[in-house]
């Protein structure tokens, strides 16, 4: 079947959709809720993390560090104590060093607001300050 | 140049090549206000182009050599991001290819997981092309419409996978997280909504005369032009040419939940719009039948850090065409080699053939008819064969051109 020409076909629906209410969000007035799954802002419970380092070595982004940050004996040896650093302005988000942390030490929140003017405070250094 | 022989008027290729004055080029095709470098040469006889050298590479990121870096696990997320639109058909074309390096066999589950999240991704990918397509021939309403309802998809992506975008979910062995709870409804009743709008959008581009005008007749390729470039995809299947990797090799649980193959015969970007709405539809159904068919179990199985030695070749069907990975390990933890093949790179070709015999004015509808993974015309310069003239024009210039050369027609 040949289809028909003709002008201002989209006229009904043009109508229709003006009287719907506004499908924009009003951001930042309104906020979108995000799904139960998405994947924002890098968080860690610096209690959980033990400093094992398996989440700076799968890190695809190289946000992770582990930063010295003392000593402590276990049984007669000596051994480095360290713990994680993170740049998340370099962060991806794609939640790899959740999937393998093994102690649940980190999660990723519902947090998508990560536009600063200054880099430095995307640097998450608080599992530097317990546990030592 | 205006000292150019008469003669090499019709030389194609490097010969054209000599038209070129000194100093072109006055900013781009690398400029911060464009989406997606790219370059295309057109060389016209007055309105009408004879002839089109295309350019690449401006966008090259050294990705696999990039990719023998790093980790298996992490190769996954910086494959994911060569495209951001299929970025799912890139994550489960190198994790298949990888998976089949190996014996662990992943769980039919999984499968099916990636049937519907591949599938979501070619109706969200055809849903955004629909829009350019509306918006590069004038109709912008058609676009806001359009990318709308694609939100719809979007969020069913989010709410499965976690991304809209980037949706870091295949790995080797399966995917990373089961499917929520409850989301059978969800998508029956989101994909409920987006069939009957791709109803009327099927409707309305076939009848809708702005579109029409823009559309049927334009860029027409033939069954053998087809054949002898070898494009991959809707462009291919426009001719008539009923290929798909879906059908022909299957993967992931493709061989359970089979897709109806859409051809067209036109080989124009009119039928291109029916084709792929077509399609649209058929992914809808095969989401949903998937879903009902989806087997309970395991989604996942352990996987090793290391690959066996080897080489193994994977081809997916992304929205686009056949995406091709070659993947070689030498048993380490890193791959020793990558190569992949991304559907824009087999459609080029066939978009210039497209673009000769056509009018300056359809240069936008018909590049953004093959669905280009790059910014398309952005940046197009133009050399008049008969004026010996070369000017360039910027993506939005040639749209608002394209939109008054019909204006002027019609009235």
């Amino acid at each position: 079947m040949m289809p028909r020409k003709k002008l201002g076909g989209a006229l009904g629906e043009m109508f229709k959709t003006a009287l719907e209410p506004p499908v924009t969000e009003q951001y930042p007035f309104g906020r979108k809720v995000v799904a139960e799954r998405f994947r924002g802002r890098l968080d860690v419970d610096p209690v959980k993390c033990t400093g094992c380092s398996v989440c700076e070595v799968v890190c695809p982004a190289g946000v992770i560090t582990m930063v010295p940050v003392g000593k402590k004996t276990i049984g007669s040896r000596e051994v480095e104590v360290k713990r994680p650093s993170f740049d998340l302005y370099t962060c991806i988000s794609c939640g790899q060093c959740v999937d393998d942390c093994r102690f649940g030490a980190l999660t990723l929140t519902h947090d998508f607001e990560l536009a600063v003017f200054d880099k430095k405070s995307l640097i998450m250094k608080k599992a530097l300050q317990v546990g030592k | 140049m205006s000292d150019a022989p008469a003669g090499d008027r019709k030389e194609t290729g490097a010969g054209l090549m000599q038209y070129s004055p000194e100093g072109m080029m006055p900013f781009g095709p690398v400029h911060p206000s464009l989406k997606e470098p790219e370059y295309f040469k057109l060389i016209l006889e007055g309105e009408k182009i004879v002839q089109v050298v295309p350019r690449i590479g401006y966008v090259h990121r050294g990705i696999e050599r990039a990719a023998q870096e790093r980790t298996w696990v992490k190769d996954i997320y910086l494959f994911e991001r060569i495209c951001g639109i299929c970025s799912f058909a890139h994550s489960i074309s190198f994790t298949q290819a990888v998976e089949s390096m190996s014996p662990f066999e992943v769980p039919d589950r999984a499968r099916y997981i990636r049937v519907v999240v591949a599938e979501l991704e070619r109706i969200h990918s055809h849903l955004l092309w629909l829009g350019l397509v509306g918006h590069w021939a004038g109709f912008d309403t058609l676009f806001m419409w359009v990318w709308k309802d694609r939100e719809h998809v979007l969020d069913l992506e989010e709410g499965i996978t976690g991304n809209r975008v980037h949706k870091s979910y295949s790995t080797f062995g399966g995917v990373r997280k089961d499917l929520p709870e409850g989301i059978g409804a969800k998508v029956t009743a989101e994909l409920g909504y987006i069939e009957k709008r791709v109803a009327y959008y099927k409707d309305l581009v076939q009848s809708e005369q702005t579109l029409t005008v823009r559309t049927r007749g334009v860029g027409r390729i033939s069954q053998d032009t087809a054949r002898k470039l070898s494009p991959v995809g809707p462009l291919l299947r426009c001719t008539g040419i009923g290929r798909d990797v879906r059908t022909e090799d299957p993967y992931a649980a493709y061989d359970e939940v089979r897709p109806e193959v859409q051809t067209s015969k036109d080989g124009d970007i009119a039928s291109l719009l029916v084709l792929r709405l077509n399609e649209v539809l058929d992914s809808c159904r095969m989401v949903k039948e998937a879903l009902e068919k989806i087997p309970s179990g395991p989604f996942k199985v352990p996987f090793p850090r290391t690959v066996p030695e080897g080489e193994a070749a994977f081809h997916v069907e992304a929205p686009r065409g056949e995406l091709f990975y070659f993947v070689k390990s030498a048993g380490g933890s890193v791959p020793e080699r990558v190569k992949i093949r991304t559907p824009t790179m087999a459609n080029l070709l066939t978009a210039t053939e497209m673009l000769k015999g056509q009018t300056l004015a359809d240069v936008p509808v018909v590049l953004t008819g093959m669905d280009p993974c790059f910014g398309c015309m952005d940046r197009v310069s133009v050399f008049d064969v008969d004026k010996s003239k070369e000017w360039s024009l910027s993506g939005e210039e040639l749209r608002d051109y394209g939109i008054e050369y019909y204006r002027g027609r019609r009235g």
